[in-house]
């Protein structure tokens, strides 16, 4: 899954060099627009409906990645 | 293409990128950098319907204000509003009201100004449930007044519009006739065994005839490739009561038991129109994939398997190939022309010698310069000339006027015979002592008309005193025939690239102007 996810945003946010540290604060493409594109995707590749309140805080691969598990589980 | 949209919502995904996007319901700023422009306002989310009309108001006073400063050469494209999303808490007529009177607006803004263009979104929401057109989630949390998940059919329609615009379309049908044209087979069921009206499914075939008669009167080439004796063909055209397609509506056809390909090969070279310009209809799936295999560049729409499905198919047709902004003169008589040439060919056979041909058809030529009739035909020829085009560079309407403006002359072409009046089928664009482009409708090529032309012109330069012209050729796929043409002129290569480009000078003091006495050239 984490895998996926992180093809995801390289397609989403238009750039190669992505890895597991990748968060909104480091990462320039990762803009507004960018961020509800990958929801979308996100959406979209699990099947999942993703909350106003858990967009928000999913600010980090790391953050995107723990949220996507647990909706997926449900 | 470097469009600046104006708009009061989150709409980036729904546009390609490299467009440029206003702040929020923000006119302040202008770009003169952009190629064109959108004005994109979708009803603002108010529960207030008082305040609500009032800022739709604001829109038009708005729009008002950006289109005295953008420039009048640049497209600018205006979506209107849809009734959604809506809330409505009192009646609602009110709020009907001032979205129209904001429609309306934008229509008038299309009448007045020459480079807007209306698009009406209604045509792709009224595809879509309401619900289905915004997602409150996307609404709340990005001001997305549009469904994210929409995007896609959104910038397939968008696309598409701008497409029309710009005359991208089709020119040319290619009609089957056995449960095509009509239900049945000629061949088995007779000239009135075959169905076309009364009941279902006659119907169905009766209203695919009327659009395909409407497309005919709006310049589209009607052609059959039919499988069937010619002769009893041609007969069911003319004598079934009931056709609303005759044979006069056909400007060429191929009625026999050859293969379609070769056929529709014909067609081509007969109507001398690209393959690329035509689209094959016809029931018959392996004939199908066929002409799709060997002639991918013809359209081949899939054909409805029930005769009832067919409205939908119609529709389809037209907006897919053959809906256009406006329609000109010139492609009204289109077809009447395309026969004419038919006509022409024939009583070429019986002369001996080319000249005296030509000198028999009695050809007219007028020439004029630009003025505020022609230029949506120098535009428009520009888009759609392929062979005969020595540069093959676009032009839209406002490229014309912005050029004009420039101080660049443009020559138009109009040519007649006795066989008929041909229209604007020839330009000349004029940057100063260069010719910029050269271009000539294939409808009359082979009688020596694209010389007369370029001389006439050339001798108007001469007689003001200037000494000298360049010109250029640029290669395409197409345009192989025009290669030499300048050479043949007596223009000098001053230059050769790779690719193919050659520039030219030609020097008028010495060059041979003179124009075969039996065209009779109008200034």
């Amino acid at each position: 899954m984490e895998e996926k996810i992180l093809i995801i945003m390289k397609e989403v946010f238009g750039i190669e060099d992505i890895d597991e540290t990748c968060s909104q604060r480091t990462c320039e493409k990762w803009d507004s627009m960018a961020h509800l594109n990958l929801v979308l995707e996100l959406e979209d590749e699990f099947g999942i409906s993703l909350e106003p309140e858990e967009i928000g805080i999913m600010t980090s691969f790391e953050t995107v990645c723990q949220m996507v598990a647990k909706k997926a589980e449900k | 293409m470097n469009y600046f949209i104006f708009r009061n919502n989150t709409i980036e995904r729904f546009f390609p990128k490299g467009y440029i996007f206003s702040g929020y319901d923000d006119i302040s700023v202008i770009p003169d950098t952009a190629d064109g422009y959108v004005w994109f306002f979708q009803l603002p989310v108010r529960i207030n319907e008082r305040t609500l009309c009032e800022e739709i108001r604001g829109y038009s006073e708005k729009l008002n204000l950006v289109l005295d400063q953008v420039a009048s050469f640049k497209p600018m494209f205006l979506l209107t509003m849809d009734e959604f999303p809506s809330i409505p808490i009192t009646s609602g007529v009110a709020l009907k009201e001032s979205i129209s009177g904001y429609n309306i607006s934008l229509f008038e803004a299309q009448k007045a100004h020459k480079n807007v263009y209306v698009l009406d979104i209604r045509e792709f929401t009224h595809q879509y449930a309401e619900n289905d057109l915004i997602d409150w989630k996307f609404w709340f949390i990005s001001q997305m007044g549009l469904n994210p998940r929409l995007s896609k059919p959104f910038m397939d329609w968008f696309n598409r519009k701008l497409s029309q615009v710009s005359l991208k379309r089709k020119k040319c049908l290619v009609l089957d006739l056995d449960n095509t044209l009509w239900g049945g087979i000629l061949g088995e069921d007779g000239i009135n065994g075959i169905k076309l009206s009364g009941s279902y499914p006659g119907k169905a075939y009766h209203l695919f005839q009327e659009t395909l008669k409407e497309l005919c009167k709006n310049g589209i080439i009607l052609t059959i490739c039919s499988k069937n004796n010619e002769g009893e063909a041609l007969d069911a055209l003319d004598n079934n009561p009931f056709m609303i397609l005759k044979k006069g509506d056909f400007s060429s056809w191929r009625i026999n038991w050859k293969d379609k390909v070769t056929n529709i090969r014909e067609i081509a070279e007969e109507l001398n129109i690209g393959l690329d310009s035509m689209v094959f209809i016809d029931d018959n799936p392996s004939e199908r994939e066929l002409v799709r295999q060997v002639l991918p560049m013809v359209a081949v729409p899939e054909f409805p398997v029930q005769p009832y499905e067919l409205p939908v198919f119609c529709k389809e047709l037209v907006e897919q190939y053959f809906r256009v902004y406006s329609i000109t003169v010139e492609d009204k008589n289109k077809n009447e022309q395309y026969r004419a040439n038919a006509l022409r060919t024939r009583s070429q056979r019986t002369f001996t010698d080319m000249e005296s041909f030509l000198q028999s058809l009695n050809i007219h030529i007028r020439i004029e310069t630009a003025n505020e009739f022609n230029v949506p035909r120098i535009a428009q020829m520009t888009q759609k000339t392929n062979q005969f085009n020595l540069t093959t560079r676009r032009y839209s309407e406002s490229d014309i006027l912005s050029r004009l403006a420039d101080g660049w002359e443009m020559y138009c072409m109009s040519v007649s015979d006795r066989f008929g009046d041909n229209g604007i089928t020839g330009c000349i664009l004029l940057n100063g002592y260069e010719i910029d482009s050269f271009l000539l409708s294939c409808r009359i090529l082979g009688k020596g008309i694209e010389s007369a032309f370029l001389k006439t012109v050339l001798t108007g330069l001469r007689d003001r005193g200037i000494q000298s012209v360049t010109a250029e050729f640029i290669p395409t796929a197409k345009n192989a025939q025009v290669a030499e043409f300048y050479d043949n002129c007596g223009f000098t290569v001053i230059e050769k690239k790779e690719d193919g480009t050659k520039a030219y000078s030609l020097d008028l003091t010495t060059a041979d102007l003179n124009v075969k006495p039996y065209y009779s050239v109008i200034e």
